[in-house]
Order: structure tokens, then sequence, then C-alpha cells
């Protein structure tokens, strides 16, 4: 086949997952929402003033009115305890959710798949051992481990972020080693090892190419739970700092209030399910489009 | 004589997200009792979706244009199906299709099973890998023949040693089935019958073992529960009343579940099965492809149907297993008179065991004659086509079919196969060629053969 | 006869596994410096002399001048007698042990009543939901577990605290049960109850009906939350796995036989669609465990989840290593489990 026609076929697929991604409503729904979200990120980084928000890092208490009020023209969300406006805190909750959730996502992502392709092409021991370390980290449920790596590290997000990434790159490392173990049996790999291209060679430009489009899939989804798992240790008082606008952080704030006040609980937890949705269905068009079945 | 099966004009489609595809284009065939019907032609020639269309077995994304499918004594099999579609959704809806693929299924299912059986191609995921073999046999036939199972363990029971003797006599003086039958009534042992037959017709046997099994099959010994459950199936003709109640209806089940066992035995050593006393304990994985085709062709044949459509059943399988089950196909066929339909792609399988055959080509019957008829006197040039490209022992050169299988979501106007056809005309281009009977029972279909 | 030599190669498998466990919760306390075995089974209520001479104490017995992988082992030993340290937090101070004996039943409880919802709940809407594809219901169901898979487990439990608790006054939302009701019984002693630490059982035991049903009031919040965080993932997976199991050639090949519907998918989908899902039970075990950490704190139910929470927050060194202990060889145990169970079902497991 030459190249036209190549580069056409290719053409010809890319139009037909896009129609296929956009048949499906609620997959642009999320969509959509993911983006709203990631706007609000970058406008919370660099342009705070546009939305009136001066403290970037930090919740603003005010401690003349410290009850939690009900949601009004001042204060759109309402506020909850100390007196903390929820609509501006949510906004910048936002931002350091989204932020965090991708760093532990990114490193989790990059240093797992690394260990399992290379673990899967050299096999051996060496596979061996990375099996049974990925093992003992699947045996200890995350939440502890998260919590006992923190409460090693120190109690901040920096740290609660690497904790999270401690738990999961066994998951992408298990991941990749079996799509490349799929990938090594191919032939094109045996005629590349005939014609003597070097291993590290082969690993990168034929075996990786062709076993993460599927992470890329996983990684998505992860982004949702893993932005629930991060608030979630966050409410259990995970961060010292009691300033942090962090979602589920602010979800505690309330809790005490909750039956007086149940606003400022409802706020900030809708903000993280809302996302998480979002990802979950733009994950679910996706798999729509990649599953060669479900395309018919 | 009436004919097995009828099927005409029929079409069926089938939607996918790149086009909906035109599988059946009006087939017309007929079956008569205890012929062997051959269906050949190239893969995606539709004839899989023939053989799924009779039984009625189709998916969901699939729908019945035009046609019926006529079973003897029965009304049109894929009425529901049919009317559906033509007055349905222009649109696929995945919803209602299932909705009248349920009512289809509960509406064959007295017929599915007991008098029209398949054996599909692929025998390593025909059986389901969590359930017994024997358990997958017997449960065909408490489905539709519990009281036969009632009343073959009940006859074993009220027997005595005298008339097993008796009936051992007749067996040594040649009697046949019939004359066995009817001692068997005479004497209030309707069941017996068939177990004694089945022992004494197998070929792995000696006679003195024969006779030994056939001498135990008397004065077995009854559970009061078990009597109860198999004189009230006896009776009734199925599982109901009482045996209804949750907690019991189990334990019935199990009663007949153990004749069945025992009867899936039966039908196991009559498909000449090593071992099956063993084998119908075992699990699919443990059995090799054979034995597999073996099972399921057990699980068709266990209710003695009029009708078994047998879709390539060879072809997953080696060649000496492929011989083997091409032979119990005609030993069946003449044991039981049951009727099949072979679909294969592989002429020369057909050729062994077809009374007729019909070529298929784009959805349609293009050629339909006895098998002589078709490797002597072919006229559709797809027949002679696919004549040639057999291989055969004296090593005339093999010719293949240039071209391709036109892609089923634009059937090219005119005769479908004009584009490979070297004897192609303008009139083929144009028009549609009507099936002709050009001799008796020798139909084709195509302009210049006529 | 092969189906025990996988049974005995999985049970061999542990002792790698239990090693690795152990030597990752021993690493990360000493992360933090030699000082933190110290700390862990220090009771910080000693002063003077007897603190010094605890400290020399615990010092020779692990070892501590000794290089780390020696103190590992002696640990370890101290692990194995059943010497787990000492925790020091505001709702409980004293021996490990004794703080596992009180909490951890009230997990259990809720962990176990969480379980059985799960699957009452999660199998039969599952198969329906497969069964009767794109329907209302089918709709319902995917939708309400779309939802509830993306809500954290705390909002899960904050929102019905709020219909329940709250706006319809049904349902206690805090503690194990009502104080004042067993304030004065013989068989509780500072709000522990005997003999077995689950009240809801000693009061059964003790056929004392009206704190029994108390009690078991005040389990439903927190079962009920448990169950739905991880009921939505089940429910999905099973769904996509029924999905598939119908499409296979049996399926069809049983309805070839004429075997009516209802038989089609209880008996023959219905097995092979659940082998995967008891696969991922290992999963729902480390779900419930993480699980019961937040829904212990939010219904302030004293159970090993909840001492975990304050073990974090008061940097209490004993209290975390045991946790992180605890729960590994729960999980551990509990995957052990599941892969046995698995293997004596699915008949094509034969090693």
């Amino acid at each position: 086949m030459s190249e036209a026609e190549l580069k056409r076929r290719k053409w010809d697929n890319t139009k037909l997952s896009m129609s296929v991604f956009f048949a499906n409503k609620v997959a642009v729904v999320g969509l959509i929402i993911i983006m709203i979200y990631v706007v609000d990120a970058l406008i919370v980084q660099f342009f705070p003033q546009l939305l009136g928000i001066t403290n970037v890092g930090s919740l603003v208490p005010n401690f003349i009115n410290p009850a939690p009020s009900p949601p009004s023209m001042a204060h759109l969300f309402g506020t909850t305890y100390p007196g903390v406006d929820l609509f501006t805190s949510t906004i910048k909750a936002i931002r350091i959710d989204l932020f965090y959730s991708v760093l532990v996502v990114a490193i989790g992502a990059a240093v797992g798949s690394l260990i399992g392709v290379i673990s899967a092409y050299v096999g051996g021991l060496m596979d061996e051992i990375v099996m049974r370390i990925t093992d003992v980290f699947f045996s200890i449920p995350y939440l502890i481990l998260a919590l006992a790596v923190g409460f090693v590290l120190g109690r901040s997000l920096l740290n609660m972020s690497i904790a999270l990434a401690i738990v999961w790159w066994p998951l992408y490392a298990r991941y990749t080693r079996s799509q490349t173990l799929s990938t090594k049996e191919f032939t094109f790999v045996e005629a590349a090892k005939a014609s003597g291209v070097s291993r590290v060679k082969i690993m990168f430009k034929h075996i990786l190419p062709n076993s993460l489009p599927p992470v890329f899939i996983q990684i998505s989804l992860d982004l949702g739970s893993i932005m629930v798992i991060f608030s979630t240790l966050a409410f259990i008082g995970f961060i010292a700092n009691a300033s942090v606008p962090e979602l589920g952080y602010l979800t505690s704030l309330g809790l005490n209030y909750v039956q007086t006040a149940p606003w400022t609980v409802i706020f900030p937890g809708l903000a993280i399910t809302l996302f998480a949705l979002a990802v979950n269905l733009v994950g679910d068009g996706l798999r729509d489009v990649m599953d060669p079945r479900r395309r018919s | 004589m009436e004919d097995t099966l009828r099927v005409s004009n029929l079409k069926v489609q089938f939607y996918t997200r790149r086009g909906i595809y035109k599988a059946l284009n009006g087939v017309d065939l007929y079956l008569m009792q205890g012929e062997v019907f051959g269906v050949a032609g190239e893969s995606g020639c539709g004839k899989t979706t023939l053989g799924l269309t009779i039984i009625g077995l189709l998916p969901v994304n699939a729908a019945v244009t035009a046609g019926e499918v006529i079973l003897l004594g029965e009304r049109d099999l894929i009425a529901t199906l049919r009317k559906f579609t033509s007055k349905g959704p222009d649109k696929f809806n995945l919803r209602q299709s299932e909705e009248v693929m349920k009512k289809l299924n509960k509406e064959l299912a007295n017929i599915r099973g007991s008098r029209i059986s398949m054996v599909f191609q692929d025998p390593m995921t025909s059986l389901n890998p969590v359930l017994q073999v024997g358990f997958q046999i017997a449960e065909t036939v408490i489905t539709h023949q519990p009281r036969s199972l009632a009343q073959r363990k009940l006859a074993r029971a009220r027997a005595t040693r005298d008339d097993i003797e008796q009936i051992m006599k007749l067996l040594k003086e040649g009697a046949d089935e019939q004359v066995i039958n009817r001692y068997a009534e005479s004497k209030g042992l309707r069941g017996i019958e068939n177990q004694v037959l089945n022992v004494w017709r197998r070929s792995d046997l000696g006679e003195a073992k024969k006779g030994k099994i056939i001498m135990s099959l008397h004065s077995e010994k009854l559970g009061s529960f078990e009597k109860m459950v198999l004189q009230s199936v006896e009776k009734r003709k199925n599982i109901g009343g009482w045996m209804r109640v949750p907690g019991l209806s189990r334990a019935a089940k199990n009663v007949l579940l153990k004749e069945g066992y025992i009867e899936a035995i039966e039908l196991l050593s009559m498909l000449e099965v090593p071992n099956p006393d063993k084998v119908v304990r075992m699990y699919p994985h443990e059995l090799s492809g054979g034995m597999r085709q073996r099972i399921v062709i057990a699980i068709a044949l266990a209710n003695n149907p009029e009708l078994v459509i047998l879709d390539e059943p060879t072809s997953a399988l080696d060649v000496t297993v492929q011989a083997q089950i091409l032979e119990l196909t005609r030993h069946l066929k003449q044991r039981f008179n049951t009727s099949f339909i072979f679909i294969s792609h592989d002429l020369s399988v057909l050729a062994e065991v077809c009374d007729r055959i019909g070529i298929m080509y784009a959805g349609k019957i293009v050629e339909m004659a006895p098998t002589e008829v078709v490797f002597n006197k072919p006229l559709h040039p797809y027949t002679k086509m696919l004549i040639k490209a057999i291989p055969t022992i004296d090593g005339n050169e093999i010719q293949g079919i240039g071209g391709a299988v036109p892609d089923m979501r634009n059937v090219p106007l005119g005769c479908s196969f004009h584009p490979r056809c070297p004897d192609a005309t303008d009139k083929c281009r144009a028009m549609k060629p009507e099936t002709v009977e050009v001799e008796e029972g020798h139909f084709v279909s195509c302009f210049p053969k006529r | 006869m092969r189906l025990w030599v996988y049974v005995i190669r999985r049970l061999l498998f542990l002792i790698p596994t239990l090693i690795g466990l152990t030597f990752i919760v021993f690493i990360l306390t000493h992360v933090s410096g030699t000082n933190v075995i110290l700390s862990g089974y220090m009771n910080p209520k000693l002063t003077g002399l007897a603190k010094q001479l605890l400290i020399q104490k615990l010092t020779s017995e692990f070892h501590l001048n000794q290089p780390i992988y020696v103190q590992y082992f002696y640990w370890l030993y101290q692990i194995l007698r059943g010497n787990w340290g000492f925790t020091n937090t505001p709702i409980f101070s004293g021996q490990v042990g004794t703080a596992i004996a009180l909490f951890l039943p009230n997990t259990l409880m809720i962990s176990v009543v969480a379980s059985i919802l799960i699957w009452v709940i999660g199998v039969p809407l599952g198969v329906y939901s497969a069964v009767n594809r794109d329907s209302a219901a089918d709709h319902t169901v995917r939708v309400g577990s779309f939802t509830l898979y993306a809500m954290p487990i705390y909002l899960i439990g904050v929102v019905l605290i709020l219909l329940l608790g709250v706006y319809l006054k049904v349902l206690p939302f805090s503690g194990v049960v009502n104080p004042v009701s067993v304030s004065a019984l013989p068989w509780v002693v500072n709000g522990i109850s005997y003999p077995t630490h689950i009240i809801i059982i000693d009061a059964i035991i003790h056929n004392s009906w009206s704190v029994a049903g108390d009690a078991f009031l005040h389990l439903i919040l927190p079962s009920v939350t448990l169950a739905l965080a991880i009921v939505a993932s089940m429910i999905r997976i099973l769904r996509s796995s029924m999905l598939e199991v119908l499409d296979q050639d049996y399926i069809r090949l049983a309805r070839s036989k004429g075997i009516s519907e209802r038989a089609v998918i209880n008996l023959h989908a219905r097995k092979n669609a659940l082998l995967p899902v008891i696969t991922l039970f290992g999963y729902t075990v480390a779900g419930l465990l993480g699980g019961a950490v937040v829904v212990e704190t939010i219904f302030n139910y004293p159970g090993i989840g909840y001492w975990t929470t304050q073990a974090l927050l008061a940097s209490d060194v004993g209290g975390i290593m045991a946790s992180a202990l605890l729960f590994g060889l729960i999980l551990v145990f509990a995957n052990l489990l599941v892969d046995l169970v698995y293997a004596f079902i699915d008949p094509r497991i034969k090693y």
C-alpha cells in the first residue's frame, strides 16, 4: 500500500472514531465538563483577578461571622465554618485537586509503565521479582498504604500525592506488563530481532508504541478515581494545614454542621462527583471508539 | 410425501455501523424426510445465516425482510421476526429487537431440541465450560421428554427376571425392533425396549458382555421419593403440580437427571465414544475436539429430531476425525431417517454424504440438484468453477476462482455472480435470473444455462 | 488430586507475600528514625526511672543498636509473639492487642453486613440489567451505579445522613448505640460490651431486645454506605461480564436445545458471568477495608478504621504501624480465600 493510501486509511479511521465518539452524547457532555474544570484551574492559576480571587493558595476565613450561612447573592454557595466562602473556595480547590491528581497519575503511570514494560521484555528472574513486589503492594489496601506512607513522609499535599503515586504504580506495571507480553509475541518483533536491531531499540521503537495506547484510556479513567481517593484522604484529615483549599477537606469542614447547614457538604462533594462522572463518561466513550466490536 | 422443510424466498439482512448487510437474498429450498441436503459455498455466501434462520437463532441486529420457513405440520417458524421487521422501526432499535428475539425464542422453544436441532461449527466454544457434558446432554432430554425418562426407570423397576430373559430370547432369535416394542408394551414395560436395543446394537462389546448388561436391567430398586416423582412425571408428562414447590423441584429434577445421565451414556456409546460412563462426568476442556463434537451431536440427536442442521461440523477438526463424523452421519441417516442439512465450504466433503446439494452464492441458491447430477452435469458457471477447484488425486491443475465475494452491502445489479462469471452477458448484468427447474429435481438460476 | 497441588502452591506463595508485607511496614516505620520503635512500644504515661528501664528493655529486646536488617528479625519475632506495641490515641490508650480486640469486632460487623448487602443487591441487579439490555430498568441501574461510582464514599455517607438521618429522621448516624440505653447495663463496662464486644450480638445473648434493636438501627447507615460504595463497581463488572457471556456460542447452543430462557440465564450464563466477579472479590475486600476507615469516621463508629484515623491525627506510631499490618494481613488472607474458592468452583483450573 502506498504512503498516500496509508494516510487516507488512517484519516478514514480517525473520522470513524470521531463520529463514533461524538455520537455518544453523554460522552460529549462529559468532555465539556472536564474542559470547564481545566479552564477553571488555568484561570485561577494565571488570572485569579478575573474571578476576584486574591488568596489563591489558601482559604479565607471570616472570624467575625464563622457560622455557616446559606447560599445568597454575596455567597453563591453559602459559607462554611469558619466563615469561608464556598464558591471561591471550590473554584480554588478545583485547581489544587486537578493539579495533584494529574501529578499522581503522571508519576504513577510513568514509573509503573516503564517498570512494567522493562520487566516484561527482560523477563526471567527480574520479571518474577517485580511481580512479587507488585503482589505485596496489592496486598495492602490502598487507603492504608497511602496513610502509612503519608504519615512517614509528613502530612502535606505533596506527600499525599507521592503516597498515592506509590500506591498506584503497581497497577500500571501489571497492566503494561501484560500488554507488552502479548506484543512481544508478534512476529514483527521477531523480524526486528532477526535483522540485528539492538534490544533497547526494539523496546522503544516497536514495543512501547504498541503497548501504550490502551494505557492512555486507563490513565484518563484513573484521573477521576484518583481525585476521589485524593479528596477522601484529605477528608479524613490527612493534611495538617488547616487552610488548604481542597474539595475533600472542604467537605470535612462542614461535617459537624450537616444537620443545620447541608450546603456545606453538598457543594464541594458535588464538585468532585461531577468531575468523576464526566471522566467516566468520556472513558466510556473512548472505549466505544477503541473496542472493534462496539464500533459495529 | 410432504416436505419436511420448505424455505421460500427467504431474505435476511444485518444492521451494522458500516451499513446494512444483505446476507440472504431470496433463498428457496425444500427438504424431504431422511435426506441429507448439502449447502455449499464460499465464506460469506450466507450459508451459516441460512442455518441460523431456520432454527431462529439470529443475532439481535438481524432482520427478516421476506420469506417463510415452514416445518412439516407447523406454520411459518419465523413469522414473528418477519412481521416485526416489516412494520417495525426503520432504524435499528436494540431494545425492541431484543424483545422480539425473546418472543421468538419462547415460541420456538418447543421445536428446538425436539424437532429441529443444530450442530455448530466450533466444538471448542459450543459447550458450556462449567457444566459436565453429561448434564448438557441430559438437560435436553429432561426438557423435551421427561416422560420417557421416567418410563425407562420405571420399566427397569417393574421388569422381572423372566421378562428380561424372554426379551433376550427374542433378541437372539433375531427379532426386530417392532417385535420387542410390542412385547414390552404387552407387559407394561414401555421404556425398556430402547435400553435393551441400545445395548444390543453396540459394536464395541462382545455378545456375552452385552447379554450380561441386559440381564441386569430388571427389578431395580426405587426410593419412595424417586417412585413418587417418576410416577407423577409418567402420568402428567412433565414436571408439574406438587413438584413445582421450590425446594422439591430441585430434588425432582435430580431424580430425572440421574436417569438422564444413564441415557447420555447410551447415546455416547452409540456415537462410539470410549468409556462413556467416565466421559459424562467430565468437563468440556478435558475432551478433545472430536469428542466434543460428538457430545454436541449427541445433544442434537437425543430427542430424535426430524431435522438436524450441521454447520461446518468438520471444519474445525482434523481429517481423521472428519472422516469419523461423516461416517457417523451416514450411519445416523440410515438408522433414524432423520433429515440433515449439511453446511460446508468443502464440496468434497459434501460429495461423501449428501443426497442433494444446493450451491449458494451471495445469499441465493444458484443451483440445486442430486449429488451426482451436481458433479456430473453442473450447469451454473459458479458450480463448475467450484468443482474444478477441488484438489484431486489425479493431479489435475486446480483452478481457482478469480475475484472475491461481493460486498454484501451493495449486491451487484442483475445476477450477483456476473462480475466473476466467464459467460456473463449483458442480460446477466441487467436482470436477476429466475430459478428454473431444468430437469426433474435440478434447479438453476442462470440466464445462459437454462 | 492436582487440585491439592494448586492449594499447597498457593499456600506456599503466602510466605513471601507476608514477608514482603511485614518488611514494608517495618521499613515505613523505620524511615522516620530508630526511635520510632521506641515510641511505638512506649507507654507515654511512664516517667523517670520506669521510663528509663523500659527504654533499656526495648533497646535490648529489639536490638536497636544493631544494623537494620537485624532489627527487622527481632521486630518480626515480637510481632509473631503477639507484642504489637502501644497505642496512644484520644479514644484509646494501651496495648495494641487490646485495641484490636476491642475495635475489630465492630468493623467486622459492618463489613459482613455490607458484604451481604452487596451480593444480595448486586448480583440480581447486574444480571437483570444485562438480560434486559437498554430497558428502562437497565438505564436506571446504569445511571445509578455510574453516579454511585463517581461519588466519593464520604459523600455517599453524608447524603444518606442527610436523607435518612436529618430529613426523614429515620435512622441514627452516630456511634454504635444510644449511650443512655446502655449506661446501666451490667454487661457493658466503660462503653465496652461483653463477651463479644459487638453490642448487637451481646444484646441478643443477654436477651436485651430493645438494645439489640437500637444497635441494629445504628448499624444500618454505616453498612449501607459501605455497600453502596462498592456495589456500584460490582454491578458494572457483572453486567459487562454477563453481556459477554450471553454472546458466547454455548449460550446459543443452550437456546438451540429449547430450554427455557430462565434456565439459560440462571443455569448456563450466570455461573460463567460470576467467575470474573469472584476473582475481583479481592479488590472488593480492599475497598471494604479502606471504606471502613472513612465510614467509621463519619458515623463515629468505634472500629479499626476509626482507631486508624485517630492514630493518624495524633501521630501515634504504634497505632499506624499496627493497623497497617492488620489491614494488610486481612487482605492477604482474604485474597487467599478468594483464590482457593475460585479454584474449587471453576472446573477449568487444574494444575
